[in-house]
């Protein structure tokens, strides 16, 4: 089982972070089209993610604390205190062994400690995503139901899967 | 015995189908919509707390209702065009242009009539053509709202999920059920 540290992003992750930010794959079911230079992503590092409440770099634990990133976790206000918006991006070399799922486990264990107010993640995942699906089930969140044409993406109205985590679940082990 | 013949009827959802009409709102019909505004059953699922005065409900209707996009007067049929409206109903977008969120709210004297499904049903008949790319109405209802979530259910819509803790409305955190109908749904009669 992958074994993640959570930390705090900084402009010299720029490169790494370029890693799945410029990859085709990995943006397929992102908001936001692969970066094709670090220009923009050192814009958006600085911008969104060094102000943004809770964004996270999720690097392996046996790279030490300052490990390359290999993909980046968030919880996103919404309009209402009492409710977030989890992200999670990882890298592809990285797929498949378990770490976005540990990430997300960590996410919700000292997120609610951390965000006054805070009673609910959700992530919404496209239908069409189940490996996604799957971290956010592994992860100890339940799936609520398929809200039909909820999201415009990328010129398309998908239909989204939601899931949550309150404050009240139990952690998965 | 000869058996009567059975003669078609044409489909009906209750005793009788309400006919209600909706039409934008005036300042002049402030009187009549503190009739639900100032009254605490009908505020008690909504976010907003019972008007005490028109002065404030007067600047509601002039700052909010008048330059919203779709906001609209339940009238009931025979009080003709300017009938004085029983309730409220509307659609508001919701970060996507796809998509809005849709609200109601009747006098509590019209409850139980189907007055509001009426509203609704007549609402989700003309809504997507009257806003430009609209795809998808969606309905949050309390849990503990069963007249509401039925109101919805007989206007054809489809229950999603329940979700949990969604809200933060007058000091408590909420479930909502999440209903919605999409421009491809088909219209109840």
């Amino acid at each position: 089982m992958a074994e993640v540290t959570l930390r705090r992003f900084e402009l010299s992750d720029v490169d790494a972070m370029m890693a799945w930010a410029s990859d085709p794959q990995v943006a397929a079911f992102c908001r936001w089209d692969p970066y094709e230079s670090t220009e923009p992503l050192l814009a958006f590092i600085r911008d969104a993610v060094l102000p943004h409440p809770w964004f996270r770099a999720i690097c392996l634990a046996g790279d030490g604390e300052d490990g390359r990133p290999v993909g980046a976790i968030s919880v996103t206000p919404t309009g209402d205190p009492c409710r977030a918006e989890l992200g999670y991006v990882l890298a592809r070399a990285h797929w498949g062994k378990g770490v976005a799922t540990d990430a997300v486990k960590r996410t919700v264990a000292t997120v609610f400690g951390e965000v006054q107010g805070l009673e609910r993640v959700e992530a919404l995942v496209d239908v069409d995503n189940p490996a996604s699906q799957r971290v956010a089930e592994k992860a100890g969140f339940r799936r609520e139901g398929v809200l039909r044409r909820h999201y415009w993406h990328k010129g398309r109205a998908r239909d989204m899967v939601m899931y949550s985590f309150i404050s009240s679940d139990p952690l998965p082990e | 015995m000869k058996k009567e013949k059975q003669v078609d009827r044409p489909a009906a959802t209750g005793p009788s189908a309400v006919n209600v009409t909706l039409r934008r709102f005036e300042l002049s019909d402030v009187e009549a919509m503190m009739a639900w505004a100032s009254d605490p059953q009908v505020a008690a699922f909504c976010r907003w707390d019972p008007y005490e005065s028109t002065a404030p409900l007067l600047a509601y209707l002039r700052d909010t209702v008048l330059p919203h996009p779709w906001f609209r007067a339940i009238c009931l049929p025979g009080d003709g065009e300017n009938g004085r409206p029983v309730g409220a109903i509307s659609v508001m977008p919701a970060g996507d242009p796809k998509r809005a969120e849709l609200g109601y709210v009747l006098a509590r004297a019209h409850w139980g009539k189907g007055v509001a499904t009426a509203a609704v049903k007549r609402t989700v008949a003309t809504v997507f053509s009257e806003v430009p790319g609209l795809e998808r109405v969606e309905a949050l209802v309390d849990v503990a709202n069963p007249a509401s979530q039925r109101v919805l259910e007989k206007a054809g819509f489809t229950r999603e999920a329940v979700l949990r803790k969604y809200c933060f409305i007058k000091g408590k955190v909420k479930d909502r059920v999440m209903f919605s109908f999409i421009d491809t749904d088909p219209l109840v009669e």
